[in-house]
C-alpha cells in the first residue's frame, strides 16, 4: 500500500512495524459527554495510560494544549486528536442523566487537519454517523470527504469512526450497516477505522476483510468486568482487527495503567486472557452439575457449541440440560455433563480415547476405528459422533465455556481424584 | 497552438492516441453500499485488470491507498472519482435512501495529487430541480477548476431520478450529453441505451462518449457501437463479478483496439 511518506511516517508511530497493532486510548469524552470521574482526572488517568504502554491517546484539541507535554518521547504514546464534536450522548429529552439535554442530534467539524498537525498529532479522528437519515448522513460524508482531503495535503493519517445510531438501526441491521459504513469511510479516504464491535467473530471479519485498511475496535460502554472487555479485544483480534481504541473500559477503570498493560499483552504480547488474568486453569477438575441451581435457560449448550464449532445452537453440545417428564413437577432440570467417569476409556479397545494427565479427554484419531464403543458405553449418551469419530467434553482445554456461562453455578468445577487405570499418558 | 496540452496529454493516457478508443472499469459503488460483488477486494481486482484495461475509475481513497497498481505506460490510468451520492441504494442495501443526496469529496487540485488523468463526476437526471441545479452549479465549478489545472473532466451522465421513465429514457440522455458538451466536459459517459440514440450523439458530439456496459458485449455489439461514433465501454461492478473477467476483458481490449478509426486521432 502506497501512502506519501508523512502519513507512512504518522502511522509507524501508532501502529507497531513488529506485527501492525495499536493500542489506544480515547480520552475524549469531556468533549461530548458528561463530566464523570474520569474526566475530572483526566491528568492523572493519561499518565496512567503513558505508563501503562499505550501505542495512541485520543485527546481533543484542548487538552493536547493542557497535556500534550505527556507525550513527549520515542516511546510515549501517539497524539490522536478528536477534530470533531457531536452532542449525542445528550441527545433525546428523556436523557434526564445529562444536565443540558438535547432534542437535535449535531455534529460539527471543530479542528483542521493542519492544527493537528503543528500540534504535534499522529492522526486525526472524527465520526461518520449513519442511520440517522440521509440528510444527517451526507453532512458527515461531506466533512469527512473534506478532513480526508487536507490530510492527504498536509500528509496526516485519518481515522474515521463510523457510529451506526438512529431510528433507522436495528440489532438486525447494525452489523450490515457497519460492514458497509468502514468500507464507504475507506472509500472516502480513511487510513485506518476506530469502529465498534459487529457482535460476533464472523460478522467483524467480514468487516476488517471488506474495509481494507486497519481496523481498531472500540470498547463502547464499560463492561462489568475487565475479562468482558478484554474478550471483546480478544474476538476483535480473531477477526483481524489491528487493534483498539478503548475509552471508558480504561479510563472508568479502577486501575486504568493495568487495564491498558492488560490489552497490550493481548493485543502485542499474543498472551491468553486466562494467562493476563491469573486464572486458574482446571487442570486436575472435572465438570459437577448442581442440579438445584439450575433453571433450564440452556445457555451453556449454547456457550459449549459456540466454544466448539461456528454458529450457534445446542443439538451439538458436549452436554446436555435434562428437563423433567412432563407432569412431573417436582424432579429437578438436570445439567448432564461429563464427569470423567472413564467408562468410553475402557470401552475402548485400540486404546484411542484416553484421560490425559490434564485430565482432560484426549482421542488419538490414528488409533480411533470408528467402532462406537464409546458412544455405547457413555451412560449419559453425551457423545456423539461427527465423520464417524467421537466428539467428546474436552474441557474447553481447562477454560469451560459452561462454567463461565452459567451465572447460577449449576456446572461448576471440581477436584477430580484421576484413577489410574483411565490414565494411558501419566 | 495547442493551449490545453495537459489536457490532451491526461486525456491519452486513458483514451488510446493511436485509435481513439477506451476500455475502463468503474469500482466506485463501494462508497455508496459498500462492499459489493466483484468489488470486495479490489487490490486483487486491479493486479487482474490493470494490464488489460486503459483506465480505472477509483474513488479517492482507493486511489491512494493502491496507487501501485495504477499509471504509467504499462498499467490502467486512474480517473478519481470526486463525488459520491446515495442514490445507489436500493431496497436490498441495508439502508434504503429516502432521500437523493449527491455531493462532491473529492476537487480537481485533490484528484491531481492522487495522480489522476482526469477527474470523474455524475451528472443525475430526473430528481427534482433543487437537486439538478444544484449538480449542475457544482460540476460547473468543477470544470473550470479541471480547465485551470489541466485535468480532464468526465462526466458520468445517470439519468435515473423518478422524472425519468421508458418514455423519455433516451431523450434524457441527449439532453444530458448536450448540457454536458455546452458545460465543458471532456468526455462523457452515458449509460446503455439503444443503437439510434449512440448514433444521433456520435454524430453530433464534439468529445468522446462512451457507453456504460452491465455485461461484456458480443463482437458484433462492438462494432456496432463503435460505427455509432462512440467511443469505447465502461464496465462495472457487474461483470467484474463474473467468472473470468478478466480473461473476458482482455478479449475485450484487443478487439476494442483491434479496429482503427479512420482519423485515428483524438478529437480537439
Amino acid at each position: 500500500m502506497v501512502r506519501c511518506p508523512g502519513k507512512t511516517a504518522r502511522l509507524n508511530r501508532l501502529f507497531n512495524p513488529r506485527d501492525g497493532r495499536a493500542v489506544c486510548v480515547a480520552a475524549d469524552h469531556g468533549w461530548m459527554s458528561d463530566v464523570t470521574p474520569n474526566v475530572m482526572e483526566l491528568r492523572r488517568i493519561l499518565e496512567l495510560v503513558v505508563r501503562g504502554g499505550a501505542d495512541g491517546i485520543l485527546i481533543s484539541f484542548g487538552t493536547a494544549v493542557r497535556h500534550g507535554h505527556l507525550l513527549r518521547g520515542k516511546d510515549s504514546p501517539a497524539m490522536l486528536i478528536r477534530a470533531d464534536w457531536m452532542n449525542m450522548p445528550r441527545l433525546g429529552a428523556s436523557n434526564v442523566s445529562n444536565v443540558l439535554p438535547v432534542v437535535n442530534f449535531k455534529k460539527m467539524a471543530t479542528s483542521r487537519a493542519r492544527d493537528a498537525l503543528l500540534m504535534g498529532a499522529s492522526a486525526i479522528t472524527i465520526y461518520y454517523f449513519i442511520g440517522y437519515g440521509d440528510e444527517f448522513e451526507a453532512i458527515n460524508i461531506e466533512q469527512a470527504a473534506d478532513f480526508a482531503k487536507e490530510c492527504r495535503k498536509v500528509g496526516l493519517p485519518l481515522i474515521i469512526e463510523p457510529m451506526a445510531v438512529g431510528g433507522m438501526v436495528t440489532g438486525v441491521n447494525i452489523a450490515e450497516i457497519l460492514i458497509a459504513s468502514g468500507r464507504i469511510a475507506a472509500e472516502i479516504g480513511a487510513d485506518a477505522l476506530k469502529i465498534p464491535y459487529t457482535g460476533d467473530v464472523k460478522s467483524f471479519k467480514q468487516l476488517v476483510d471488506q474495509a481494507g485498511v486497519p481496523v481498531l475496535v472500540l470498547g463502547g460502554a464499560k463492561s462489568d468486568v475487565p475479562r468482558d472487555a478484554l474478550e471483546l479485544v480478544d474476538e476483535a483480534l480473531r477477526a483481524g482487527a489491528s487493534g483498539t481504541v478503548f475509552g471508558r473500559n480504561v479510563t472508568k477503570a479502577k486501575d486504568p495503567e493495568k487495564m491498558v498493560s492488560d490489552i497490550v499483552a493481548l493485543v502485542h504480547g499474543g498472551k491468553t486472557i486466562a494467562e493476563i488474568l491469573g486464572e486458574r486453569r482446571a487442570l486436575g477438575q472435572r465438570l459437577k452439575p448442581v442440579p438445584t441451581q439450575c433453571v433450564g435457560c440452556q445457555l451453556c449448550e449454547v456457550a459449549c457449541v459456540r466454544a466448539h464449532t461456528p454458529g450457534y445452537g445446542q443439538t451439538r453440545a458436549r452436554l446436555r440440560i435434562q428437563f423433567p417428564p412432563l407432569g412431573d413437577e417436582l424432579s429437578p432440570i438436570r445439567p448432564v455433563v461429563c464427569t470423567l467417569c472413564g467408562q468410553c476409556v475402557e470401552a475402548c479397545q485400540p486404546g484411542a480415547l484416553t484421560i490425559g494427565p490434564d485430565s482432560r479427554l484426549v482421542l488419538e484419531r490414528n488409533l480411533c476405528t470408528q467402532c462406537g464403543a464409546c458412544v455405547e458405553a457413555c451412560p449419559f449418551d453425551l457423545i456423539f459422533t461427527e465423520n464417524g469419530y467421537p466428539v467428546v467434553c474436552d474441557l474447553c482445554e481447562g477454560d469451560p465455556e459452561c462454567v463461565k456461562w452459567c451465572k447460577r453455578g449449576a456446572i461448576v468445577l471440581t477436584e477430580w481424584k484421576r484413577r489410574a487405570r483411565h490414565v494411558h499418558a501419566e | 497552438m495547442e493551449v490545453d496540452i495537459g489536457k490532451t496529454i491526461r486525456i491519452s493516457d486513458f483514451i488510446s492516441a493511436a485509435d481513439g478508443r477506451a476500455l475502463l472499469l468503474d469500482t466506485t459503488l463501494p462508497a455508496s453500499v459498500g462492499a459489493s460483488p466483484g468489488l470486495t477486494h479490489i487490490d486483487e481486482v486491479l493486479r487482474e485488470v490493470t494490464e488489460i484495461l486503459d483506465g480505472i475509475i477509483v474513488n479517492p481513497g482507493q486511489a491512494e491507498h493502491h496507487a501501485e497498481l495504477l499509471g504509467g505506460r504499462r498499467r490502467a490510468s486512474p480517473l478519481v472519482r470526486v463525488d459520491w451520492s446515495n442514490v445507489y441504494r436500493g431496497p436490498d442495501f441495508c439502508l434504503p435512501a429516502a432521500q437523493f443526496k449527491h455531493l462532491f469529496i473529492s476537487d480537481a487540485e485533490d484528484a491531481l495529487a492522487l495522480g489522476a488523468s482526469a477527474a470523474v463526476a455524475s451528472l443525475f437526471l430526473g430528481f427534482d430541480d433543487e437537486a439538478e441545479a444544484k449538480n449542475i452549479e457544482s460540476l460547473s465549478l468543477l470544470a473550470r477548476d479541471c480547465y485551470r489545472l489541466a485535468l480532464p473532466l468526465v462526466v458520468d451522465i445517470r439519468p435515473i431520478g423518478f422524472k425519468v421513465g421508458p418514455g423519455n429514457f433516451e431523450e434524457s440522455i441527449k439532453l444530458g450529453v448536450s448540457f454536458m458538451q455546452e458545460l465543458g466536459a471532456d468526455v462523457l459517459i452515458i449509460p446503455q441505451c439503444e443503437m439510434a440514440t449512440c448514433a444521433t450523439i456520435g454524430n453530433w458530439i464534439a468529445v468522446p462518449v462512451l457507453v456504460r456496459l452491465d455485461e461484456i458485449p458480443e463482437a458484433g455489439q462492438v462494432e456496432e457501437l463503435l460505427k455509432t461514433g462512440l467511443r469505447g465501454i465502461v464496465v462495472g461492478e457487474k461483470v467484474i463479478a463474473q467468472d473470468d473477467y478478466a480473461g473476458q476483458l482482455t478479449k475485450l481490449a484487443e478487439h476494442l483496439h483491434y479496429r482503427r478509426p479512420d482519423d485515428g486521432a483524438l478529437p480537439r
